[in-house]
């Protein structure tokens, strides 16, 4: 037990869980912004997959990374909009659009890596391997333990995340649109009712999600991984939408689950080594998972009891 | 006479959605291959080709009709439980280990065995279905979760416990000539497990059609809120339709490995619970409608699996169709202008035939 524990409360370790919790908290943001806005998008896991495959396919066409995580948001933005357009315009249950999306993320994304590379295995042998530059980030990284952790060769993307949690926050809670997008989510009748464009905030929301999925699913394939695989994203998707549930929606508490679920995962790696029943512990993120949006859920309904027992008592004083 | 006509809309809806699947799929067969008319040969004719093709589709309907049955029942009631991929698995292996270690005479072996992979799906699905009822947790995100779950602990026991090692694959011991569901024909893939598969969607009809808890599932599926103020108990129903789709999902997994297999050796998850969830969508939650859906998913399965052995194009065309099944056949306006169309005509159609025959009355008042 000490054994591991020594091994956990390294600096390299903790590299890791930040290493695999980035694709994580960038799908979690998206769910969160969709959330807010009452959509229920559970199509993240698919539009990464897609995102990843396009992500190598642009950078090895083009010869630049950059242009990769661009082609990738692209994808990213019209899978949403296909969401939305099938949820809204043709009333599919957007649950269902959702499914739709994750069995093209799989069945699709092999069909069109066979396409382009005759291979249905990776994308290795034909595009070569693909990398987002790292970057250390100069004085920041000479702060002891942190600066070896967060500051020291990681991906852009990695930066990019962390900053995301921050502009999501702005804008869901400092900006025009952030008020839009929860007030449409909150009851979209009202919001309705004093001109705020239902559809046309939801549509928006989609878009954000979109990007957010393509940065995601851009760092599963070239930082994440070197290429594309099939089978890569596995179930980081939905992992993401219970880091959503349990960090109810808030940009922080996303992170921290994200946090909590990359912990749980990079031990999981960390045991595969060990004598400890492995496959037992590689169920550790998804237990972690229902254990807590339970907790959250317990919480929310005790909240809301306690609201309702004191609304009951004013009621009854004032009929006395 | 409306509904009659809004009926048939409901019918030409479903053929365009699969035209526009037909559509999709052959685009892509003439992207991936030099020789389309072949591979779509394959895939529209080949497993009509000989009755060993055609009893391998029969095989193949049968675990989807399980999943598909227990999908039909969550869905009714607006719970979308996706654990029936993992519920199969589950099931499956507690059903395989009973047909392995538990001596009994045959047919009560069968009969114990599916009863166990019953009673495992059941109290699985008993998770979502509790936490939702008692505070709100949303199955879909438990189901997901559980999915994984099942799949870590099937292998850890699997691999731990239960392998059998003088084998190269991973795999547990036979099961005992007891347990078998035996093949209807000699030599041919198809068990008897697809008239426990064709009974039990006659069954799961007659429970969500003709019983006060199939009524009370659907209620609660329409509208939720009303069915608490008309007295009936919301949370009981949500977490019993759970359970029956865990129980029938469990049931698929083992009859599945009792007919088709001689071992146990799922080492990852099925996929059918995804299929049984295009099963309720082609059957519009109607459990009677499940094996003919089935019928006709495996059927394409398994001519895109004849597509993908004998032409270039990959197996994974069976999900694009698939995917436009989940677009369009559930809906709700695609082709609304039609309707709309349709139901203008009909009404004008009826008015007019009320004007003439006021006109005649009239005519014949003023005589």
């Amino acid at each position: 037990m000490s054994n591991i524990l020594s091994s956990i409360l390294t600096t390299s370790f903790a590299a890791s869980i930040i290493r695999i919790m980035v694709p994580i908290l960038f799908a979690a943001l998206a769910a969160s912004i969709t959330e807010k806005a009452g959509v229920v998008n559970i199509g993240l896991e698919g539009t990464m997959s897609l995102c990843a495959l396009i992500a190598v396919t642009c950078a090895w066409k083009s010869g630049s990374t950059f242009v990769g995580v661009l082609g990738a948001i692209v994808l990213g933005i019209l899978l949403s909009l296909m969401i939305g357009f099938f949820a809204f315009k043709f009333k599919t249950d957007i649950i269902l659009c959702g499914i739709a999306v994750n069995t093209l993320g799989e069945g699709g994304a092999v069909l069109l890596l066979y396409l382009l590379t005759g291979s249905k295995g990776d994308t290795q042998t034909v595009m070569g391997a693909w990398s987002l530059p790292r970057v250390t980030i100069p004085v920041l990284s000479k702060i002891p333990v942190i600066g070896e952790i967060f500051f020291t060769n990681q991906s852009v993307l990695t930066y990019v995340a962390f900053l995301c949690v921050i502009l999501v926050w702005i804008l869901l809670y400092k900006t025009p649109l952030g008020i839009r997008i929860r007030a449409v989510g909150e009851n979209d009748h009202a919001a309705d009712s004093v001109g705020v464009g239902v559809y046309k905030i939801k549509y928006t929301s989609l878009i954000l999600c979109g990007i957010l999925c393509g940065m995601a699913g851009a760092y599963m394939s070239m930082s994440y991984m070197t290429m594309f695989s099939k089978g890569m994203i596995a179930g980081r998707g939905f992992i993401a939408l219970a880091a959503q549930a349990m960090g109810r929606g808030e940009p922080v508490g996303v992170m921290l689950s994200s946090l909590l679920f990359g912990f749980a995962q990079a031990l999981a790696n960390y045991v595969k080594g060990t004598n400890l029943p492995a496959r037992l512990v590689e169920a550790l993120p998804y237990v972690v998972t229902i254990l807590g949006i339970t907790i959250y859920a317990i919480s929310t309904y005790k909240r809301t009891r306690k609201i309702r027992a004191k609304q009951e008592k004013k009621a009854q004083k004032k009929a006395a | 006479m409306k509904s009659k006509s809004l009926r048939l809309f409901g019918y030409v809806r479903g053929a365009a959605a699969l035209l526009v699947a037909f559509l999709v799929a052959l685009v892509l067969i003439f992207l991936s291959t030099d020789e389309p008319l072949v591979a779509l040969r394959y895939m529209l004719l080949g497993p009509a080709a000989s009755w060993s093709k055609i009893c391998r589709v029969l095989a193949y309907m049968i675990p989807i009709t399980f999943t598909g049955l227990g999908t039909c029942i969550m869905f009714s009631a607006n719970q979308f439980n996706l654990a029936g991929e993992g519920c199969i698995s589950a099931g499956g292996f507690a059903g395989a280990l009973v047909a392995i270690y538990c001596p009994m005479p045959t047919v009560l072996h069968q009969i114990v065995c599916i009863l166990a992979g019953a009673l495992i799906g059941g109290l699985i699905m008993l998770i979502p279905g509790f936490l939702k009822t008692k505070w709100g947790v949303s199955e879909m995100v438990v189901s997901l979760m559980l999915n994984y779950i099942i799949l870590d602990v099937t292998m850890q026991f699997l691999t731990q416990n239960f392998a059998d090692r003088s084998q190269g694959a991973t795999m547990t011991f036979p099961y005992k000539s007891t347990a078998i569901i035996p093949k209807i024909f000699q030599g041919e893939q198809v068990s008897y497990g697809i008239f426990i598969a064709v009974a039990m969607a006659v069954l799961c009809w007659f429970f969500l059609y003709r019983t006060r808890w199939g009524y009370a599932i659907r209620m609660v599926g329409i509208n939720k809120e009303f069915s608490q103020y008309s007295g009936i108990k919301v949370g009981a129903i949500i977490i019993l339709c759970q359970v029956v789709g865990g129980i029938l999902a469990g049931m698929g997994g083992v009859v599945t490995q009792l007919g088709y297999f001689s071992q146990y050796r799922w080492t990852a998850l099925t996929g059918y619970g995804w299929d049984g969830i295009t099963l309720a969508i082609l059957a519009a939650n109607n459990p009677i409608f499940i094996p003919v859906a089935a019928f006709f998913v495996a059927y394409l399965q398994y001519g895109c699996e004849l597509m993908n052995t004998w032409t270039t194009v990959p197996v994974e065309m069976m999900d694009l169709i698939s995917v436009v099944i989940f677009l369009f056949f559930a809906a709700d306006q695609f082709l609304s202008g039609f309707r709309q169309k349709l139901v203008v005509r009909e009404t004008q159609k009826e008015l007019a035939e009320k004007a003439a025959q006021q006109a005649r009355k009239g005519g014949e008042a003023h005589v």
